[in-house]
């Protein structure tokens, strides 16, 4: 007879399963991931963190339509696909809106694209410089999906590539937090006395610092950039799953098979590893996806005061800084994609979190 | 002479979700009399007085088929208001856990005033001077001081008898006690019996008294039902049927409790009287005799000396900490092979002695002596030697095993810890083999401990704790928390496995008469100190001290 399996963990993914929004949210994430991981394939722009700027079409509508000539630059850098693939394109071609034009006597005529009804420059490149002198290739129409940017970068291309921020700053923020939590957190929880005192008092202190000073602080001494804002967010999140791990701790290791397990002689780390640590995982990670969220909305935060990751990067938050003054200006989109991105990932990981929450309460 | 039922339970069955827990059962309660349910946990006693009051979870639980009359009115199907007048006015409750049941905010006087508020139209000060009066018939030693003070002022006896105090303060036709002396020491149980009679007696109400234990129900039924999985297997008077017994599982429940009077080799379990395999053997006086003089004239294997254990607490930041003796002065000898029975009631230091033995809890002074070593003087790695000697059965088979290990695994770690044995493999055949000797099997091993009922945790417990072959094992209570016909089986294996392997136990109980059956010696301990210790039997029959005396005549006798 084939026993079939069912410990605790088994029964509340079968829960979780059950969960509609949980699993949608899951699935969202997913998708988000691939996209954020291979951002620079799906993006329309893969230039190195989607930087092609064209100034004369800037903040356009979604879905807006233009000729693009692409002039080559001329070099030839060697670039290796894996790195185009992760990190986008370095050199590139110039591109150029134009509105119309025409080639002669191995010249090709141009006109530069204007809005509003302007007339643009007239310019003209030899046809020597594009391969075989065939400039077919070169001229297409290129649309705009989510319009463009105040620098008229393609804005679709920067939400994708802004994904791989927002993501990843979720991830290492809540790794940070929780190898520095959960080691904090037990030894206070478990040893108790004077220990608890001195992780409580650190917990007490940073806690009290507000969340973005003590971000600012960080980045201040580290210096700017987004790498020191993932630590300086994994940093200042610690404290609540040192304060949720300790309770919990505090309150499993009067469980009798904590005394069963020292009554058998297992040491200290054997016991918290193995005997407390599985037991109260639910809440760590229930705050983990929450924590998940938070840090999401810190980075956007940051970004958006402009000590969070730096231009030219694409972020999400630096996105909605640059253009929120558009809002009133009739050009709302440019500020409001950003903004529901945020909020959909920040939702996904609510919406899991509670679906953990109920499926890891296996009680009921 | 036909009465007519005050209470009538026609063909009710409830069931939860998919689950049926009420077959059909039909009694009658009539006026003026003491009904007992008896039944072990699971028999739905609980859930069929719930159904009464119409307290029954809602959402998960559904009353399937039946009717109950109450005064010959239905009231399955009353609407929650028109419960609320039949609840705590004509039909009133007692609860077990006397500790969770009152609000810890509110003095104990308010929460009985409350009632009256909601039932009576009698002014502020008579309900007060009614509430008093209340307090003086439940024999509260000081009514008035008892009226200003909140539940964790008084003690667990006094707040049961708060609770009674509250349910009779309607003067209702019928009281629902649910195991209403669970939680409570044999003397004060004792109390709160005789209370209960008398009350009974002077008000004429109708009760309804559940319990476990059959021998308890003797004491103040006057008829008896028995349940058994959801169904009534047998209802008598109480003398028929304990004189009597018709069903196997009423005489079951009757034997499987360790007698006072002879000791059997093994206790008849269900299985047996179900399957009709009952063995009687009895091991008499001379037996008895024989084999402590082979236990005693070898030297002691654990020699405890002066031991004592305080506590301090302090109140305040200047106030000098005030300190609490939990154990206080014990001294005792241990031999090897034989069970030394530790009683007294919650609080006296009994488990504070055993944790102290185990060197979970350090004791503050004395010696404790092991195969000639002072233990508490051993240094951590030395402790952690020990620890393969002397082991600990819990007692909560819930929760003292991890729900994350399969069980296999929680066996095997000690092992792996204490590098018994060479390879995984071995070690795996090992663990096999002492899941056969405590009843279990081999598929047993990758399940998780909700996967088993109580008993069978009790019996992984005491598995993984003959997994280090320990000499010295210390028994924490550990059948108290299961019901009588599992508690027979894990006795029986308990003594199997002495047998088999040489243990030397402690058993630490607040049931006498359990220790009685397991002990060779029986210390009983009280406020810290020994009270009395000697051989079982001699101290039951002629006790020495008043206190001893006080505690064996508690015991519920049964018929």
């Amino acid at each position: 007879m084939q026993h079939k399996p069912n410990s605790l963990k088994q029964l509340a993914l079968q829960k979780f399963k059950k969960n509609f929004w949980g699993v949608f949210s899951c699935f969202f994430l997913v998708f988000v991931g691939v996209i954020a991981v291979f951002a620079y394939v799906i993006a329309p722009d893969n230039t190195k963190h989607a930087n092609q700027m064209h100034l004369s079409i800037h903040s356009k509508k979604p879905g807006f339509k233009v000729t693009m000539l692409s002039i080559p630059s001329g070099f030839n850098e060697k670039e290796s696909v894996i790195s185009n693939i992760f990190f986008g394109k370095k050199s590139t071609n110039t591109e150029v809106p134009i509105s119309k034009y025409k080639i002669e006597n191995n010249v090709l005529q141009y006109t530069e694209y204007a809005s509003d009804g302007l007339e643009g420059v007239e310019k003209i490149v030899k046809l020597e410089v594009f391969p075989n002198n065939d400039v077919s290739k070169f001229i297409k129409e290129k649309r705009f999906l989510f319009g463009t940017d105040k620098y008229g970068r393609d804005l679709l291309s920067r939400v994708l590539v802004g994904a791989r921020i927002s993501f990843f700053i979720g991830f290492v923020a809540v790794l940070i937090s929780l190898i520095i939590g959960v080691f904090m957190g037990s030894v206070a929880g478990y040893y108790g006395g004077k220990t608890d005192a001195v992780i409580m008092w650190l917990i007490n202190v940073t806690w009290s610092i507000p969340t973005l000073l003590l971000v600012i602080a960080i980045t201040l001494a580290l210096g700017k950039g987004f790498w020191q804002v993932f630590i300086a967010v994994g940093l200042t999140m610690w404290v609540e799953v040192a304060r949720v791990v300790r309770g919990q701790i505090i309150s499993a290791k009067e469980m009798q098979y904590v005394t069963a397990a020292k009554a058998l002689g297992y040491g200290n780390f054997r016991i918290i590893t193995k005997h407390i640590l599985p037991n109260i995982m639910a809440p760590v990670i229930v705050i983990s996806a929450a924590n998940f969220a938070a840090a999401i909305l810190i980075e956007s935060g940051l970004s958006f005061l402009g000590i969070g990751a730096q231009p030219p990067m694409a972020s999400w938050g630096a996105m909605i800084k640059d253009h929120y003054n558009y809002i009133i200006l009739g050009k709302p989109y440019l500020a409001i994609i950003p903004g529901l991105c945020i909020m959909s990932l920040v939702m996904a990981f609510m919406l899991i979190g509670n679906a953990l929450r109920d499926a890891l309460d296996v009680k009921t | 002479m036909k009465k007519t039922p005050i209470l009538s339970i026609k063909n009710l069955s409830i069931s939860f979700g998919k689950n049926d827990v009420i077959h059909n059962i039909s009694y009658n309660l009539y006026e003026n009399e003491i009904l007992g349910i008896v039944g072990e946990s699971g028999s739905g006693k609980s859930v069929s007085s719930l159904a009464i009051l119409g307290l029954l979870p809602k959402v998960i639980s559904k009353i399937t088929s039946g009717n109950i009359f109450y005064n010959e009115t239905e009231i399955t199907t009353l609407s929650n208001k028109a419960f609320q007048n039949i609840r705590g006015k004509k039909i009133a409750m007692i609860f077990q856990e006397p500790m969770s049941s009152l609000n810890p905010t509110m003095t104990c006087g308010k929460q009985v005033e409350e009632i009256l508020f909601q039932h009576t139209t009698l002014s502020k000060s008579e309900i007060k001077t009614e509430v008093i009066s209340l307090f003086e018939k439940v024999k509260l030693p000081t009514p008035q001081r008892v009226f200003s003070s909140y539940p964790h002022e008084i003690s667990g006896g006094q707040k049961q008898r708060v609770m009674i105090a509250m349910a009779i303060a309607c003067k209702p036709d019928i009281l629902i006690a649910d195991e209403p002396t669970t939680a409570l020491d044999v003397t004060v149980q004792k109390d709160i019996i005789k209370l209960l009679k008398s009350l009974q007696k002077e008000t004429k109400m109708s009760v309804i008294f559940i319990t476990h234990d059959l021998a308890l129900i003797s004491e103040i039924a006057n008829r008896v039902l028995v349940m058994y999985k959801g169904n009534i297997v047998e209802e008598g008077n109480v003398t028929s049927i304990f004189n009597n017994p018709q069903h196997n599982y009423t005489k079951a429940l009757i034997n499987a409790r360790p007698s006072l009077h002879t000791r059997l080799k093994i206790l008849p379990t269900i299985q047996d009287y179900l399957s009709n395999t009952i063995v009687k053997t009895e091991i008499t006086t001379e037996q008895r005799k024989l084999q402590h003089k082979k236990l005693y004239n070898k030297p002691p294997l654990l020699e405890v000396i002066n031991v004592e254990k305080t506590y301090m607490s302090k109140s305040g930041w200047f106030s000098k900490p005030t300190t609490f003796k939990a154990v206080n002065n014990v001294s005792f000898k241990l031999y090897e092979g034989e069970t030394l029975g530790l009683v007294g009631e919650s609080g006296c230091g009994k488990s504070t002695l055993g944790n102290a033995i185990l060197q979970l809890d350090k004791a503050t002074a004395g010696q404790i002596i092991y195969k000639g070593t002072d233990i508490t003087k051993l240094s951590k790695s030395a402790i952690k030697k020990l620890r393969k000697d002397i082991q600990i059965i819990f007692q909560d088979p819930y929760s003292s095993l991890n729900p994350r290990i399969p069980v296999g695994e929680a066996i095997l770690e000690p092992m792996k810890v204490h590098k018994l044995y060479n390879s995984n493999k071995e070690r795996k055949e090992k663990v096999i083999e002492i899941l056969n000797n405590v009843g279990l099997n081999e598929t047993h091993y990758n399940r998780y401990p909700h996967e088993f009922s109580g008993g069978q945790r009790q019996r992984i417990g005491i598995a993984r704790t003959i997994a280090l072959q320990p000499k010295l094992i210390v028994c924490d209570e550990s059948v108290s928390a299961l019901d009588i016909s599992v508690q027979a089986q894990v006795l029986n294996l308990l003594n199997n496995l002495k047998e088999t392997f040489g243990f030397t136990y402690i058993f630490i109980s607040h049931d006498l008469a359990v220790v009685k059956y397991m002990s060779d010696q029986l210390l009983v301990m009280n406020k810290g100190e020994i009270e009395e210790l000697d051989d079982a039997d001699v101290i039951y029959n002629n006790p020495q001290t008043n206190y001893t005396k006080k505690l064996i005549h508690a015991i519920p006798k049964g018929l």
